[in-house]
């Protein structure tokens, strides 16, 4: 051993030596790590930080994992029938043209939604004198109304998602039906740049100016479903406004709260002061830099703003309360009814609002809309339960659907079944019957009767 | 120097003084211990607890060589305070050696213990670390067995809260779609009358009602509920194009009447609730608009009642069951439809009803498979067995693709664009391709996967090609979900409008005819 070799006192003091170190070296680092802890390094970050990465990252990979999971097995099925739905993969037969010379943007021209156009409202009104087929009124109240809504282009990451996405369409088609109102469902990608949330932005102001029969433009996200068939809205207290969305004046004023306002369904006038906020909403958007660079000013500006990139309702908040003067009049922000409503506060109560309430009211008592913010049910992870989005979504549809199908005699069996029943017996005299809402023949559907 | 009789077995080679090594031995381990536990408090708490063990041998061993420790105590204080009890523990390992040997490994993990609690008291403050993440499998687990639970439960037909209502099955009763009707005409013309603000035409054009449906719960596949998804936008946008309403049905409302036969009650139902349509075109959702622009030729329809695709030898010389197509048809609201849905009912109610009627088919129709009776057959069988009462008002429709099978169709879109233009409705530029047999909403197809999904994608991007033209797009590739600009932004659009809606375009085309 070395203690032979050495000598006994030698091997002693290294070994004293070695010891002393070991503890020195233990120390220092223990006493950086208690530091860090306490006061934190800088960009090298806290041992906080460290962990939530961590997490993040096993989470994340976690994550993936159960989503994975839970769709139809795929790997252990061993049917290779090809006649078989299961196991296919859609992205086997997507295929995309590779992009040309000239659709590559220059980098550092600053964004625009398109060449600022500063006559509209003059090429509308010669426009609409050169086609008195298409009034931009059908009636004296009650403009011509474009419901525009959508979706992506590719299959949902649910796997129910696609189902809620259908029923929501056809709960916005029957309103629609029923008020004498166009739907245009998107499903195509404008602007690259301006993916996500803001994907609606160049839609609109394409639809503006390529519809100009159309007087109102109604933006409706895809997660929000009508639920009071029978409220119309009331057209000619928007006639000296241009913009109407959901909110509250002291909330975006006064507070610069950043849900002071709600831009899953707005109403837009097709006019030039619409393309002029189009052009001043949009420079938060483009993707990247940009986006995240004006995520960080909206949190710091707005109260309540978690960090996040920039969405276009914190954006529309931010503009209007900087810009008062100048938008401020033509913006109406409306708190009457729901022309948004919150989901969390409404689904619980419909029992009480089908005894106590009757459609028609539009506001707490019967909402028009119920906007289930956060559920994301198309993609892989929402804020809150999958169990009670979906649950409440079908609430929801079936509470909107019972107003359609009593038109018919018909209502479901319970908010959560999807079967119906019969509420009213054929007779051999259909006409005489008059269904309870009004809607199968509403006045507001009525063709205005040629004067002469 | 100290007493130093007998040295056990366990320091072999130590042979300096023993004084110097239990002190160095001692100090180093007073030293590791303490710094290991790194903050002050900690520290506190180390030495309460190495001091402890060392009063407790100190007490041991001072009534036995009360003189050598109070010297050696008075020396050395705390390190030769813990040599001495130790040399003399050693002295007196011969009585206990055991005895103190697990006293003191006893005392040292009692401090090791003592020290780690408190390191991880010190790191959760700092970093946050709950040891409780051992349990985030658990919760891993857990959140995949509850979504696959919901989506089951989602998938099911069962419904948790309906009785189980099925009626037993009564030969006797005849099954009706409702109470038989015999003056609609009149009753509709005066209603027409007394409401002149919903008339039965508009600009020209009788109003048309086109129903779609789908079954109410999810699709076996996620892949089918896309497509159904596609399909009404591509029906949705050739409705607006052409001021037609659409009724998307996702209810059953006749239980008996399930599957295709659901369109039946729905179309009897709408057409008692809307006098003011004129017209009921029922399409299925598994059939796409391919021609955007075209429309269809009404007046041509003036002395019929229901116009069917379909070819009259097929139907009367070889009494095919595929001569004519129930997926694209139209009915007109009157008399005669009501009671030719009075007539093709009968065979439609679920169970053995459906069952002896399929087998009737199969016999008289040539090429049918053996399975329950579907609408189709019934209504070729009701045409051909009941020719002289109802064929007189049934206009079979073969000069466009009212209905246009797929198959041969989907391979020839770029042909079709390189030669043609729509507006044509026929072979050249067909106005509806409908994907029979395709069945995306089940688990299995008629054709492989990938043939049906690729030629839907196309026959979905060739029509929306048509609509996105007016917005200067198209997309990159028919099997592409991406758009790519084909018509750069202006300042004067109107000008565009003017040369690309299809809306304008079909009415002045209409003028010129009329």
């Amino acid at each position: 051993m070395l203690d032979r070799c050495l000598g006994m006192r030698r091997v002693r003091q290294i070994q004293r030596a070695c010891r002393h170190s070991t503890v020195t070296f233990l120390c220092l680092f223990l006493t950086v790590v208690v530091l860090r802890g306490t006061i934190g390094a800088g960009k090298f970050g806290t041992p906080e930080q460290d962990f939530n990465e961590i997490r993040h990252h096993i989470s994340a990979a976690r994550a993936r994992r159960v989503l994975e999971e839970t769709k139809p097995d795929a790997g252990t099925n061993t049917d290779s029938n090809p006649n078989n739905y299961a196991t296919f993969d859609i992205s086997k037969i997507l295929v995309d043209e590779p992009p040309t010379e000239d659709e590559k943007r220059e980098p550092n021209a600053p964004y625009t939604l398109g060449p600022k156009i500063s006559d509209w409202d003059e090429q509308r009104r010669s426009w609409l004198r050169a086609n008195p087929d298409y009034p931009n009124f059908i009636r004296p109240n009650k403009p011509r109304v474009l419901l525009v809504t959508g979706s992506s282009p590719k299959p949902c990451e649910n796997p129910v998602g696609d189902h809620y996405l259908v029923k929501s369409i056809k709960n916005k088609i029957d309103y629609c039906r029923v008020h004498g109102i166009e739907i245009f469902y998107n499903m195509a990608l404008l602007d690259a740049e301006m993916a996500g949330f803001w994907a609606k932005l160049p839609l609109i102001r394409k639809l503006l100016l390529s519809h100009p029969e159309v007087e109102f433009l109604w933006w409706m996200d895809s997660d929000a479903m009508f639920t009071d068939m029978a409220f119309e809205v009331p057209w000619d207290r928007y006639k000296d406004s241009n913009f109407v969305m959901h909110g509250w004046n002291e909330m975006v004023y006064d507070e610069k709260n950043w849900i002071g306002l709600n831009t899953g369904s707005f109403l837009l006038r097709n006019c030039q002061w619409s393309l002029d906020i189009l052009d001043a909403w949009a420079p938060m958007g483009p993707k990247g830099k940009i986006r995240d660079e004006a995520g960080k000013v909206l949190t710091r500006e707005l109260k309540n703003r978690p960090v996040f990139e920039a969405d276009d309702q914190s954006a529309m908040v931010y503009l209007l309360a900087t810009g008062r003067e100048k938008w401020g009049d033509k913006v109406y922000l409306e708190n009457h009814y729901y022309l948004h409503g919150y989901w969390g506060i409404l689904v619980d109560r419909y029992e009480e609002m089908i005894e106590n309430y009757h459609p028609g009211l539009g506001d707490h008592r019967w909402p028009l809309v119920t906007h289930f913010v956060g559920c994301k049910p198309c993609g892989k992870f929402g804020d809150y339960p999958v169990e009670r989005c979906l649950k409440q979504m079908d609430r929801a549809y079936n509470f909107g659907d019972n107003q359609i199908l009593q038109m018919y005699g018909f209502t479901h069996r319970t908010l959560a079944s999807r079967k119906v029943k019969k509420v009213r017996n054929d007779t051999g005299n259909p006409l005489e019957i008059k269904d309870d809402l009004g809607l199968l023949h509403p006045a507001f559907k009525a063709i205005k009767l040629p004067s002469s | 120097m100290g007493p130093m009789p007998e040295r056990p077995k366990l320091r072999p080679c130590v042979s300096s003084p023993s004084e110097q090594t239990n002190d160095f031995v001692s100090k180093a381990r007073s030293e590791e211990t303490n710094t290991l536990c790194s903050l002050a408090s900690t520290l506190y708490l180390c030495s309460i607890s190495q001091t402890k063990p060392f009063a407790d041998s100190l007490q041991l061993n001072s009534p036995k060589s009360p003189a050598n420790m109070g010297q050696e105590n008075h020396h050395k204080r705390s390190t030769s305070g813990a040599s001495l009890p130790t040399s003399n523990a050693r002295g007196r390992a011969t009585a206990l050696p055991r005895g103190r040997q697990i006293q003191k490994t006893f005392n040292n993990i009692k401090i090791t213990i003592l020290c780690g609690f408190v390191t991880i008291l010190v790191l959760r403050g700092t970093i946050g670390v709950n040891l409780g993440s051992s349990d985030a499998d658990a919760v891993n687990q857990n959140l995949i067995e509850e979504t696959n639970r919901i989506l089951a439960e989602i998938r099911s037909d069962a419904d948790p809260s309906d009785p189980d209502d099925q009626q037993p099955f009564n030969p006797n009763a005849t099954f009706s779609l409702g109470p038989k009707i015999d003056n609609w005409d009149q009753e509709r013309q005066n209603w027409l009358r007394q409401n002149p603000e919903y008339p039965n035409s508009v600009r020209g054009k009788p109003r048309i009602l086109l129903l779609t449906g789908s079954p109410p719960k999810p699709c076996d596949n996620p892949i089918g509920d896309h497509y159904l998804l596609k399909s009404i936008k591509n029906k949705i946008d050739y409705c607006r194009l052409h001021g037609i309403e659409i009724v998307y049905n996702l209810a059953h409302l006749d239980v008996e009447l399930a599957g295709y036969w659901a369109k039946l009650p729905m179309i009897r139902r709408l057409m008692l609730s809307h006098p003011e349509v004129e017209w009921i075109w029922w399409m299925d959702s598994d059939a796409f608009f391919t021609d955007m622009v075209f429309e269809l030729p009404m007046s041509k329809y003036d002395a019929y009642n229901l116009v069917l695709h379909g070819y009259p030898d097929l139907l009367f010389d070889q009494k095919s069951w595929i001569a004519v197509n129930t997926g694209s048809f139209l009915f007109r609201n009157c008399q005669w439809s009501l009671d030719l849905l009075d007539d093709w009912a009968p065979m439609g109610p679920k169970g053995p009803v459906r069952e002896e009627a399929g087998k009737i088919l199969t016999a008289n129709l040539k090429g049918r498979p053996a399975f329950e009776a579907d609408d189709q057959s019934a209504l070729i069988y009701l045409l051909l067995s009941k020719k002289e009462k109802w064929m007189d008002k049934v206009f079979l429709e073969n000069s466009f693709y009212l209905h246009g099978y797929w198959a041969g169709l989907v391979d020839r879109y770029e042909e079709m664009i390189e030669k043609y233009h729509p507006g044509l409705g026929d072979e050249r530029w067909p106005f509806v391709t409908h994907f029979v047999g395709c069945k995306p909403c089940g688990s299995y197809g008629d054709y492989p996967v990938e043939r049906c999904l690729s030629s839907m994608e196309r026959a979905y991007n060739f029509a929306d090609n048509q609509v996105l033209k007016l917005y200067g797009f198209r997309h990159r590739g028919l099997l592409s979900p991406k758009i790519k600009r084909i018509r750069n932004e202006t300042v004067t659009p109107l000008e565009f409008v003017d040369q690309f809606d299809i809306r304008r375009h079909s009415s002045e085309s209409k003028e010129v005819k009329s």
